[in-house]
């Protein structure tokens, strides 16, 4: 407040306002002044961090743009000869000009919508066995562990997935299509609607590369719901004892409405890692190019595996096919990736002034 | 010594032997530039072992990247790399309308590993491991385009008087990624059976509405022999058979023997080879394999071939006449060295006809010369110095099939690939072991086991859990007890509404008190709204 000011009072009973004039020196002298910007005058080092700042900001947009673009460019004269068939055809031959990316895009959704329902309670529990039940070493330890199970190379997860679960996971295929065959996702039949019951029926199913892409993902959402988790205050946490909860009690009434934002952003950059996952798909999956409701059947696919094998042997046409594949996973990727991050950034700002 | 002294003798030491060393560098670079290459992963295991050989032998530095035969032609086109590495040629008319393929620069199609397309299995019979399967082309033919769905198909009991065939579905095993394992099997089929296979010559080979797809060799030969692969047939290199322990398939040839793909019976598959030389055709210098297909020598394993070297004739791109001294000296070393290795690959060694067809495209190489294409100075293990293509030491040495091999009553034991178990005789006639010996006349049919009693009985027939269900009888009998046996749909018993009620109460457990327990609580407090029962 500048020196000079007039000072109203209203702790006023009636309507008479007491002026106060505190400077020793008559205001009429003052010369008039410009009003005092506002704009701070950067130092040389903020300059410097500003530039360095936006200039990474903008080379990673930049380089989102290209990509987004180099992918439209080149899949151009696919899109052109398919046209609006390319996201309602389900067969897949560029020779032929017949390909669509129907039964592809349906494959890819039924795996990471598998992974997702078998990862979110892995992951779910898991953090909070990390975050409300484990205490000292044990905790350091085992988050650790789930930090360094997110950086085992996928190949390996699918390697796994076809030596040593595919065999194992074939009972279990089979005694869930037998009894729960009446719910139609669950049923393994054939084209004339009999049941299967040969081994080879099970294999290669979207069911199985669910499951391997779902362990993939679980250490990504294990993270991030712990950290989440971790996050909820301490004092609600004692009041929640104070006021005779048990520890469940307190999870339900305390840690999982503050990680709410965690959950929901953590399946969803999980789900995000689903959607793109090559590798483990690849080995796995018996490509089909047909929509298969049955989970576990033998046979479905994955834009990104569709990619991974084709791009070998492709002509010139047919790159430029799997270019619309990848430029359409692109774009649905970004979507929900902005999604996630738009939800975890809303839930890190206001969760402590929620509830 | 003062350290002073010390220090300029250690320097002037580190500046001799740099100076050696600087020296020595230029010397070795004259000999031999980095030639790099792409293209096939077929041939990939052959020449990344020959690639490791030049460079600890000879100091040669070759680069290969085997990103897929197409995407090699692609980048030879683009002028970036010294060679490519293809099972198929150019391609001047694509089918799906794409620009044709028009390399800028002259180029040589140079054969460079040869193999053959083995058939491994996985069948068992009355609960043993079948390993001497004998099948011919239009059977095979019809297994992968999905005609034949059935173990017990009468094609296939014809060819196997021996077995007796379950009655077991097939799954045929194709690979999900595009290979040359597909495009050579594939040309076969079109070329011996165009009228059951149209699709022509596929490096992405079309999955069959009763198959499986599965990436890369090791994927599918994985799949096989996994316990689930039972019934499963797959096309793979010889050697993934072997590494697995599984059999592969004897093919029918037109010398009317069966015949399985060592590298012996590929080899002299081979040697009648052509390369078409009508400069006005399309596929100049590419491979016609019609002969291969249809040698008579009883010897030949019919489906064989071999990939190419595409290599440039003319200066251009990346490549310069000093890279192609480099470039002839590592194509001789494969065409002669390098076939030594051959067969320890999986692969087949290519025979003399070959290699002479090879040397005569090292001539076209710019900077290559005629160094080192002498044929009585190669070391190919298939001629020695004097041989001709039409009298060599491969044509004079390799094995006879048994005589328990030709097509008739009579189907040999002995296994295959890895699995060298005898295979009982099950069904009709009686066995014979192949003798893996010496050349000439080849191993009698000695009946190492003769038929059972009432030869054609059935053998035993197990369930998936190895159960015995029903111990011979007639074949037809145990085979359909077989048969993958069908579930009613709505047989909707105890067992199930029990287990749905286990399952309910299982969630309940979890989810209600949770839901429940602030409920009661408020409901048991004193003063709480909804005890009182008063209206609202």
């Amino acid at each position: 407040m500048p020196i000079g000011a007039v000072v109203t009072d209203d702790r006023t009973l009636g309507d008479t306002t007491t002026t106060v004039i505190l400077a020793d020196e008559a205001p009429e002298s003052r010369p008039p002044q410009e009003p005092r910007s506002l704009v701070p005058r950067p130092s040389r080092s903020d300059v410097v961090f500003r530039s360095v700042a936006f200039s990474a900001g903008g080379v990673t947009v930049a380089i989102m743009l290209a990509v987004g673009l180099f992918l439209s460019i080149r899949a151009g004269s696919a899109i052109q000869v398919a046209g609006l068939d390319f996201l309602f055809e389900q067969k897949w031959s560029p020779e032929t000009g017949e390909f669509g990316i129907a039964a592809v895009l349906f494959g890819t959704i039924m795996i990471a919508v598998i992974a997702i329902c078998i990862s979110v309670p892995l992951a779910l529990g898991t953090s909070l066995l990390i975050s409300e039940v484990m205490s000292g070493r044990l905790k350091q330890w085992s988050i650790t562990l789930v930090d360094l199970m997110a950086a085992v190379p996928s190949v390996v997860f699918g390697l796994w997935g076809v030596f040593f679960l595919q065999e194992g996971i074939i009972p279990v295929s089979r005694w869930i299509s037998t009894y729960f065959g009446w719910i139609p996702f669950f049923a393994v039949t054939d084209q004339e609607g009999t049941a299967l019951t040969d081994a080879s029926a099970f294999t290669s199913s979207a069911f199985i590369a669910g499951i391997v892409v779902g362990l993939m993902v679980v250490p990504t959402q294990t993270s991030i719901m712990r950290e989440a988790f971790m996050q909820a205050p301490a004092g609600e946490r004692e009041a929640a004892y104070a006021l005779g909860s048990t520890r469940w009690g307190m999870i339900g009434a305390v840690v999982l409405p503050f990680g709410r934002g965690g959950i929901i952003g953590g399946t969803m950059l999980g789900l995000g890692r689903a959607l793109g996952e090559t590798i483990a798909v690849y080995m796995i999956i018996s490509p089909i190019f047909a929509i298969n409701w049955q989970v576990l059947k033998t046979g479905g696919n994955s834009v990104s595996a569709l990619i991974a094998l084709r791009y070998g042997e492709a002509s010139e046409f047919a790159l430029s096919a799997l270019m619309a594949a990848g430029l359409v996973l692109f774009l649905i990727t970004l979507v929900i990736n902005f999604a996630a991050s738009s939800i975890v950034a809303r839930s890190r700002s206001g969760a402590e002034s929620e509830a | 010594m003062t350290p002073f002294t010390r220090r300029v003798r250690l320097i002037a030491a580190v500046g001799a032997l740099l100076m050696a060393v600087g020296i020595a560098m230029p010397a070795h670079a004259a000999t031999y530039e980095v030639i790099s290459g792409a293209g096939s992963t077929w041939s990939q295991n052959a020449l990344d072992q020959w690639r490791r050989n030049v460079a600890s032998n000879y100091g040669m530095t070759v680069n290969y990247d085997g990103q897929g035969s197409s995407a090699g032609r692609r980048t030879y086109i683009e002028g970036k790399i010294d060679f490519a590495v293809s099972e198929i040629p150019f391609q001047t008319r694509p089918e799906d309308n794409s620009a044709p393929e028009v390399p800028p620069r002259g180029y040589a199609y140079m054969p460079i590993v040869a193999g053959g397309t083995a058939f491994m299995y996985h069948l068992n019979i009355g609960g043993k491991r079948v390993s001497n399967l004998r099948l011919s082309g239009v059977t095979i033919t019809k297994i992968f385009t999905g005609a034949i769905t059935k173990w017990n198909d009468p094609a296939i009991t014809a060819d196997n008087p021996g077995l007796a065939m379950p009655d077991k579905a097939i799954v045929p095993v194709v690979r999900s990624d595009g290979s040359g394992s597909s495009a050579q099997f594939s040309l076969w089929m079109s070329k011996q059976h165009p009228d059951l296979w149209t699709a022509g010559m596929r490096s992405q080979f079309p999955t069959p509405a009763n198959g499986k797809a599965q990436s890369g060799s090791s994927g599918v030969a994985g799949y096989v022999s996994q316990g689930y692969g039972e019934g499963a047939i797959t096309y793979v290199e010889y050697s993934y058979a072997l590494e697995s322990g599984f059999p592969v398939a004897k093919v029918l040839n037109k010398a009317d023997y069966y015949v399985e793909p060592t590298a012996d019976s590929v080899a002299v598959a081979l040697l009648r080879a052509q390369i078409n030389t009508n400069s006005g055709s399309a596929d100049y210098l590419t491979q016609i394999l019609d002969g291969v297909y249809n040698s008579a020598d009883p010897r030949t394993y019919p489906l064989s071939s071999y990939s190419y070297m595409i290599v440039p004739t003319q200066v251009g791109g990346v490549f310069t006449e000093k890279k192609g001294a480099t470039l002839g000296a590592f194509a001789s070393y494969m065409l002669c060295e390098g076939q030594q290795q051959a067969e320890d690959l999986g692969y087949s060694p290519l025979p003399m006809n070959l290699v002479l067809a090879g040397f005569d495209q090292i001539k076209r190489i710019p900077g290559a010369g005629a160094a080192g294409v002498d044929p009585n100075t190669c070391n190919n293990p298939t001629f020695k110095p004097g041989d001709s293509p039409s009298n060599n030491q491969l044509a004079l040495t390799a094995a006879q099939p048994a005589a328990c091999d030709k097509r008739g009553p009579n189907q040999c034991t002995t296994g295959t690939a890895g699995a060298p178990q005898e295979t009982p005789v099950s069904g009709s006639g009686t066995g014979g072991a192949a003798t893996n010996g010496t050349g000439g006349t080849g191993g009698a049919g000695a009946g190492a086991e003769t038929a059972a009693p009432g030869a054609g009985a059935g053998a035993a027939v197990y369930d998936e859990n190895g159960n015995l269900i029903s111990d011979g009888g007639s074949a037809v009998a145990g085979s359909a007890v077989a048969s993958p046996f069908t579930l009613d749909d709505d047989s909707w018993g105890w067992q199930q509404s029990a287990m749905l009620g286990a399952v309910l109460l299982l969630l309940a457990a979890v989810v209600l008190p949770p839901f429940l327990s602030p409920r009661l609580r408020r409901a048991n407090a004193p003063g709480g709204q909804s005890t009182n029962g008063a209206p609202r």
